[in-house]
């Protein structure tokens, strides 16, 4: 057997090898930075013959995925990637991918939303989306990145739901480091080829989303909904079979570093929850006992996992790199403290926001902010 | 965990550079990690870039605030460089003509210009000079000779390869250390 090979990659290159790996159809792109990199890749790879995919150039985000819902129709397995307003442009469409139960996997390389504009990361534009039908992952390293795609495609077309796999522009997409990529048989048996139940096809002329009536549009809302919480089980079940067949694991639906003693437990996404492992270990070395706990899946919520994984009484300290508006504070607060209540009484939770439109956060800072967090 | 801040100026080649160093971290059988600060970008205005080598995982995603060593791409960046953040005895590394040292941080110049120029790496803006910057830096973590220029062969296989790596080779050999020449930080001269 072939060993996989380790190369250095950044973020947004070890999302378009992923692609390859993932051997996908058809990739409608539309460039927006940070995440022009990835579709320049994924061009450069249909060009060079080392992808046999369609690679369709579009006019606007929201053309970008109307072709991935008519190609994922169509049954082909479908890739696309955006960031910030090319996300919100998007809005529209992405609920005829989950409505339409389609089986769509899209990168979002989080950065901060027009207006002022900025160009660096922070997490409102995914968090925005929360109530359109996706699942969310949001990573925290390169090589996450790359593992998260694949398991995305699995879960998409087990349950035919489409997917976001969300990480930070710039910090992880511009971030050069190692990678390792597992032979392609590797990746080839834990994700086979993409066999849709039902597919447009001309041959065969059918309809297609066409106008319900409420006995009939409710049901399909309904089992949406169940569906989506459903995931959570295929989502580990893809992480566990990708660490049995490639040895790497970056958590399930959470991630967890020093947290089984933990009193004070930092709750945060993405690259921001990277360096908190080192901001862990200063507090550690202080004396205060932290730890951990990072949402690998932001949506569906994994609520259960969260409410086992907390230690009794640990005060729970959310950095939010995004506003909840209407409300104080950030949006992973607002969805802890939900499925803590009634749950977990032991809990405190403190929240504040920190890191909006790429502000650096060093281990240092974070350290000093959950410290003085432990006063609010 | 070793982390290095390069300071230099738009055009001046410091994502390469920063990119060749990470590199250079996987290819001696280290982790490596280069994290250049992407702005709005313009030749000519001050750039910075994070490098981190480590045995073990990188899981740090910042940019480098305090780090342990800094490459100054340009004499005229020194206390812009320094006041940055360094430790307290930070390296710093500095692409001068002549000998500059930096209050009491261990300093190294070499003439970067001036070996890109010998070696023709001419770019569109003047002169490559982060490949022998790269020599230089290398020689300073005690990376090895060898694993420096695999670096380069891996990068630029052929002819340019063989271009770049004398320039790099040369800086390799004639870093040199400075003795403390009394640089003022806090008026910025001599």
């Amino acid at each position: 057997m072939k060993a996989a090979q380790v190369t250095m990659e950044t973020g947004a290159h070890a999302a378009a090898l992923a692609v390859k790996s993932a051997r996908v159809d058809v990739v409608p792109g539309y460039p927006i930075t940070p995440q022009t990199s990835i579709m320049e890749a994924v061009a450069e790879m249909v060009e060079n013959g080392e992808l046999h995919a369609r690679f369709i150039p579009v006019e606007g985000e929201h053309s970008a995925m109307a072709a991935a819902v008519a190609a994922s129709a169509a049954g082909a397995r479908v890739f696309t990637a955006t960031s910030a307003n090319g996300l919100l442009y998007m809005h529209e469409v992405l609920h005829m991918a989950s409505g339409g139960r389609l089986p769509v996997v899209m990168c979002n390389v989080n950065r901060g939303i027009f207006a002022p504009w900025t160009l660096w990361a922070d997490h409102q534009d995914s968090m925005a989306q929360r109530d359109t039908g996706w699942i969310q992952y949001h990573c925290s390293s390169n090589q996450e990145v790359f593992n998260t795609i694949l398991q995305a495609f699995r879960v998409a077309e087990q349950i035919n739901i489409p997917v976001m796999v969300n990480f930070d522009g710039f910090t992880i997409s511009h971030c050069l480091m190692p990678l390792t990529v597992p032979p392609q048989e590797e990746i080839d048996r834990f994700l086979p080829p993409h066999e849709p139940e039902w597919r447009l096809d001309p041959a065969h002329p059918s309809s297609f989303s066409n106008v319900t009536n409420a006995p009939e549009y409710a049901p399909f809302r309904q089992m949406l909904s169940d569906d989506i919480m459903a995931a959570i089980p295929l989502v580990k079940q893809a992480a566990q079979e990708y660490k049995d067949i490639t040895g790497m694991w970056d958590g399930d639906t959470i991630d967890t570093y020093r947290l089984e003693d933990a009193e004070v437990v930092a709750f945060a996404v993405n690259s921001m929850a990277a360096e908190l492992r080192l901001s862990v270990d200063i507090l550690r070395e202080q004396g205060i006992k932290a730890g951990l706990l990072r949402p690998r899946l932001y949506l569906p919520f994994p609520a259960e996992d969260i409410i086992n994984a907390l230690p009794q009484n640990a005060q729970v300290m959310v950095l939010d790199r995004n506003y909840n508006f209407g409300h104080p504070g950030g949006i992973l607060a607002a969805e802890l403290k939900s499925v803590l209540f009634g749950r977990r009484n032991d809990i405190t939770v403190k929240n504040r926001v920190m890191g909006i439109g790429g502000i650096d956060l060093t281990r240092r800072f974070m350290a000093d902010e959950i410290r003085a967090m432990m006063d609010d | 965990m070793l982390e290095l801040r390069i300071n230099g100026f738009g055009g001046q080649g410091s994502v390469t550079l920063a990119h060749l160093l990470a590199q250079a971290a996987l290819e001696n059988g280290e982790q490596g990690q280069a994290l250049p600060f992407f702005g709005v970008e313009r030749r000519g205005a001050p750039v910075r870039a994070a490098v981190r080598m480590s045995p073990t995982t990188i899981h740090a995603h910042s940019q480098c605030e305090l780090p342990d060593y800094v490459v100054v791409m340009s004499e005229k960046l020194i206390e812009e460089a320094v006041s940055e953040g360094i430790t307290a005895t930070g390296t710093v590394i500095i692409n001068a003509p002549h000998a500059v040292a930096v209050g009491k941080h261990p300093t190294w110049q070499v003439d970067a210009e001036a070996i890109a120029r010998e070696a023709g790496l001419f770019s569109a803006d003047g002169l490559f000079i982060n490949i022998p910057l790269f020599g230089a830096v290398c020689r300073v973590l005690n990376i090895p000779q060898k694993v420096m220029e695999q670096t380069i062969l891996n990068k630029w296989p052929g002819s340019n390869g063989e271009l770049n790596l004398g320039a790099a080779r040369r800086a390799y050999n004639t870093v040199t250390q400075v003795e403390d020449s009394g640089f003022n930080m806090k008026v910025g001269c001599w």
